[in-house]
């Protein structure tokens, strides 16, 4: 009786998580926006107090390209775009990464409303002119996809700040820096909508299903 | 009578080589199928980040692997695994300059068994690399 009571409650448990993930995986609803909010009381004209969310948003921010071009929030202003870091001479995941985002590059080639942003983390050894060759050895050209780079302590904060991955320095790994691989997709309020696994098939293939919806919206 | 015994002889030697020689190419076989096996997990873990699980390499920054002749030698081979190149490589007439870092870690074996993967698979090679092949390949390049 005790195990027949248990093995209920298991299996009503399974109906009700089953029930609310197929719920969450219906293809009308938004995707999510990522990052801590904050809410806010204000009063409108009419008297009455309302009480408005505040997402999170990547900051201003300023960069060079490989070509030497400014970037910042108004590069990208009015558009979608993916984001990641990586340097040009990581012997680990960045290769890998840039076999997806290259996939991700050939999907929206023909879409004016989609770009790019790769930040190196090793702004010392990639120069806008490193990154230059290593977006046309990539077969990377035109100005969809940037590689950007910059000081140092701004990639760095906007990576773990912004984008809320670790982008961090580690004399231990092969190449001397860490970094876990995410691609990000970012809608055109600058809020995070998405976050991806870019070492696998399946997290480009996540991200540009997700960057379909988003386009809808 | 002599010709009987000659008979049963020959059959006996005949029956007995074909065994030693069959016995022979299996653990051949054998063992250029563990190789294989080995090389491939290897392949996975030191080479596929950057020469992809298909051996295309990436773009013009990495070259490819899946040639018929995935390295003009086999020492060669060995030498850059293990000790990488910063030298630039000219492959099918394409010019490659960026870094290998090389894999000091990988044994002899270890090294025989990439080799093992990468020339079957993708070149021409139908038995296992010897692993003194590595071994002259490594001390060649030391030179």
């Amino acid at each position: 009786m005790y195990l027949r009571f248990h093995q209920t409650i298991f299996w009503l448990a399974g109906v009700i998580s089953t029930s609310l993930i197929a719920g969450c995986n219906n293809s009308d609803s938004k995707l999510p926006i990522i990052g801590e909010r904050d809410t806010i009381e204000r009063v409108t004209e009419d008297g009455q107090t309302v009480v408005d969310t505040i997402y999170h948003v990547i900051p201003d921010f300023s960069f060079i390209d490989q070509d030497s071009n400014t970037v910042t929030q108004k590069t990208v202003e009015g558009k979608i775009y993916i984001s990641d870091f990586f340097f040009t001479s990581c012997p680990t995941i960045c290769p890998v990464m840039k076999k997806q985002m290259l996939k991700i590059y050939k999907a929206i080639a023909d879409d004016p409303e989609v770009m790019i942003l790769s930040h190196t983390i090793d702004p010392r050894h990639d120069t806008p002119a490193v990154l230059k060759k290593y977006a046309e050895e990539l077969g990377v050209t035109g100005n969809k996809w940037l590689f950007l780079t910059g000081e140092k302590e701004k990639i760095y904060e906007i990576g773990q700040r912004g984008y809320l991955v670790s982008a961090k320095e580690d004399e231990n790994e092969p190449g001397g820096f860490i970094h876990n691989g995410a691609f990000m997709l970012i809608d055109k309020n600058r809020n995070i909508r998405g976050m991806y696994d870019g070492t696998t098939d399946e997290g480009a293939e996540k991200l540009l299903k997700d960057l379909k919806k988003l386009k809808t919206e | 009578m002599s010709y009987k015994i000659m008979f049963r002889l020959s059959v006996m030697l005949t029956v007995g080589l074909t065994g030693f020689f069959t016995s022979c190419t299996d653990s051949e076989k054998v063992k250029r199928e563990q190789y294989y096996a080995e090389g491939y997990q290897l392949y996975t873990s030191y080479c596929s980040n950057c020469h992809s699980t298909d051996g295309k390499g990436l773009g013009d920054l990495y070259p490819p692997l899946n040639r018929k002749d995935p390295l003009p030698s086999k020492e060669l081979f060995a030498c850059i695994v293990k000790n990488g190149i910063s030298e630039k490589l000219v492959i099918d007439g394409k010019t490659y300059e960026r870094t290998m870092p090389g894999n000091p870690g990988l044994t002899d074996l270890d090294i025989a068994e990439i080799a093992t993967y990468i020339y079957n698979k993708w070149g021409t090679d139908t038995t296992y690399t010897n692993i003194y092949d590595v071994k002259i390949g490594l001390e060649k390049c030391k030179q």
